[in-house]
């Protein structure tokens, strides 16, 4: 058995006829992650009382849970309880037609945005509290202060961190393909199937990752030239 | 909930999962351990900028932290018999193909960790402030006994806020390694849910597993930083 270039191609070619549903499902979590983790991260830093507690209890037990646990344990869930659940609610899709990839969003979501709400929270301690002084001083409100001041301020400190947040996802999108959902991975193995050909299939699949994660880098590089720029003036 | 959980089948089951927690802490020591080697070596070799090496270390690295290590771990799994069989099979008489597949898994996390560290440890050796070097110098330090008695010191507590989040990282990627017919805590779980038809219980069990002793790991490590707070040197 020896690496065949003609399987490999045809790999690659279903690899990257499924780049969308990948590029989809990072680009969909990671902006809804996002908004969720600056959520959980202002009302920790606010210190609101009981919902900062729930956070701070719920965010350090769940990054102590593996992305594939969490899929494989939410599948099984949504498995057993997708029928009562949908007479309760009088859905008429039976679980057949349920398209498996919403387990895969819910999980991916959940995972990134505690670890996105960290990042944050981090981001927060860059700030100098003269910022926000600064901003009520002018009679802005608590929450124009964040948005206009605030925020636009941690964009520079974040982006390194998001930018490995982002790989990050790219990188574990892959395992939705063990809830039978066909992305970059899986779909680089279908002519592996026929051809018992698995090496090539991988090989197509990480060479397709690899690719989409230089191109992240590229952006984020950029990215970070222009957002730093107010820095330099300043100095 | 009724039938599908039941606390006497996840008391029965809590067991039977944990007895296999030996497989990960197996795969995470030896991946670490011969991890962190690598990590150095790459590291150092990065530093001094070894003409063609770092070059093609600089395409590893992007390599290993582009890709999944899932595929890593496959390619790995499928690759090296493919590659080095022949090789194997004539030196050592070894037949790759009917190796367990663990060691498959653990050249992959070593591969990838040696990428994942060698950074942290570049970056940690880089941000201590050449001036430190110099004062070793100045008072009539060789090379080697300032880079272990001034810098290493000064680096590795830069380094290891980081080492432990990769630490636990490691831990939690082992969770992958069923798909490659491992039976880990969550191989185990797997097996008795087909078993018996009752997975929750398992899966549950593997989840509380992972979780509890991520955080016992993340404990240790806040531990050892704090104990290392000491001498730190003041920015003025």
């Amino acid at each position: 058995m020896s690496f065949s270039i003609s399987s490999f191609l045809e790999s690659l070619q279903s690899a990257i006829s499924y780049v969308p549903v990948t590029l989809k499902l990072t680009a969909i979590t990671f902006v809804v992650s996002f908004f969720l983790g600056a959520v959980i991260a202002t009302v920790r830093y606010y210190r609101i009382p009981v919902l900062s507690q729930f956070f701070a209890v719920f965010v350090t037990v769940y990054l102590g849970l593996p992305t594939m646990v969490a899929l494989l344990l939410y599948n099984l869930l949504f498995m057993t309880f997708y029928g009562s659940f949908a007479t309760f609610f009088h859905i008429p899709v039976p679980i057949s037609e349920v398209n498996p990839i919403i387990i895969g969003y819910f999980t991916l979501i959940m995972g990134t945005t505690c670890s996105i709400s960290e990042s944050i929270r981090g981001a927060f301690r860059g700030i100098e509290k003269v910022q926000f002084e600064a901003g009520y001083s002018i009679g802005l409100s608590r929450f124009r202060t964040l948005t206009r001041i605030v925020f636009p301020q941690m964009v520079p400190i974040l982006l390194p961190g998001m930018q490995n947040s982002l790989i990050g996802l790219l990188k574990a999108s892959n395992l939705v393909s063990a809830i039978s959902v066909i992305e970059v991975m899986a779909g680089a193995l279908l002519p592996s199937l026929l051809y018992y050909s698995y090496l090539e299939g991988y090989v197509a699949a990480a060479l397709v990752y690899w690719l989409i994660g230089i191109a992240i880098e590229i952006v984020a590089h950029y990215g970070e030239k222009y957002s730093g720029k107010y820095l330099k003036k300043t100095a | 909930m009724g039938n599908y959980f039941s606390a006497e089948r996840f008391v029965h089951i809590f067991p039977k999962v944990i007895s296999n927690l030996s497989v990960n802490l197996h795969i995470v020591f030896w991946s670490m351990l011969l991890g962190t080697v690598l990590g150095i070596i790459v590291a150092v070799l990065r530093i001094y900028r070894v003409p063609v090496v770092s070059g093609l270390l600089g395409i590893y690295i992007s390599f290993m932290r582009g890709t999944p290590l899932l595929v890593q771990m496959m390619i790995s799994f499928y690759g090296i018999p493919i590659v080095f069989g022949a090789l194997f099979m004539q030196l050592f008489g070894i037949n790759l193909n009917r190796l367990d597949p663990v060691i498959f898994v653990e050249i992959a996390i070593v591969l990838n960790e040696g990428a994942f560290l060698g950074e942290i440890f570049r970056g940690a050796i880089t941000s201590v402030p050449a001036v430190q070097a110099e004062a070793g110098y100045s008072i009539g330090m060789t090379g080697a006994q300032t880079f272990y008695r001034i810098v290493l010191p000064q680096a590795f507590k830069v380094a290891l806020p980081h080492y432990g989040v990769d630490f636990i990282g490691v831990f939690q990627n082992t969770s992958l390694v069923f798909i490659l017919g491992v039976v880990d805590i969550l191989g185990k779980a797997k097996t008795l849910g087909a078993a018996t038809g009752h997975s929750l219980e398992g899966y549950l069990s593997a989840a509380i597993v992972y979780i509890a002793f991520s955080l016992l790991l993340k404990g240790a490590f806040l531990l050892a930083e704090s104990r290392m707070k000491n001498g730190t040197a003041k920015n003025v």
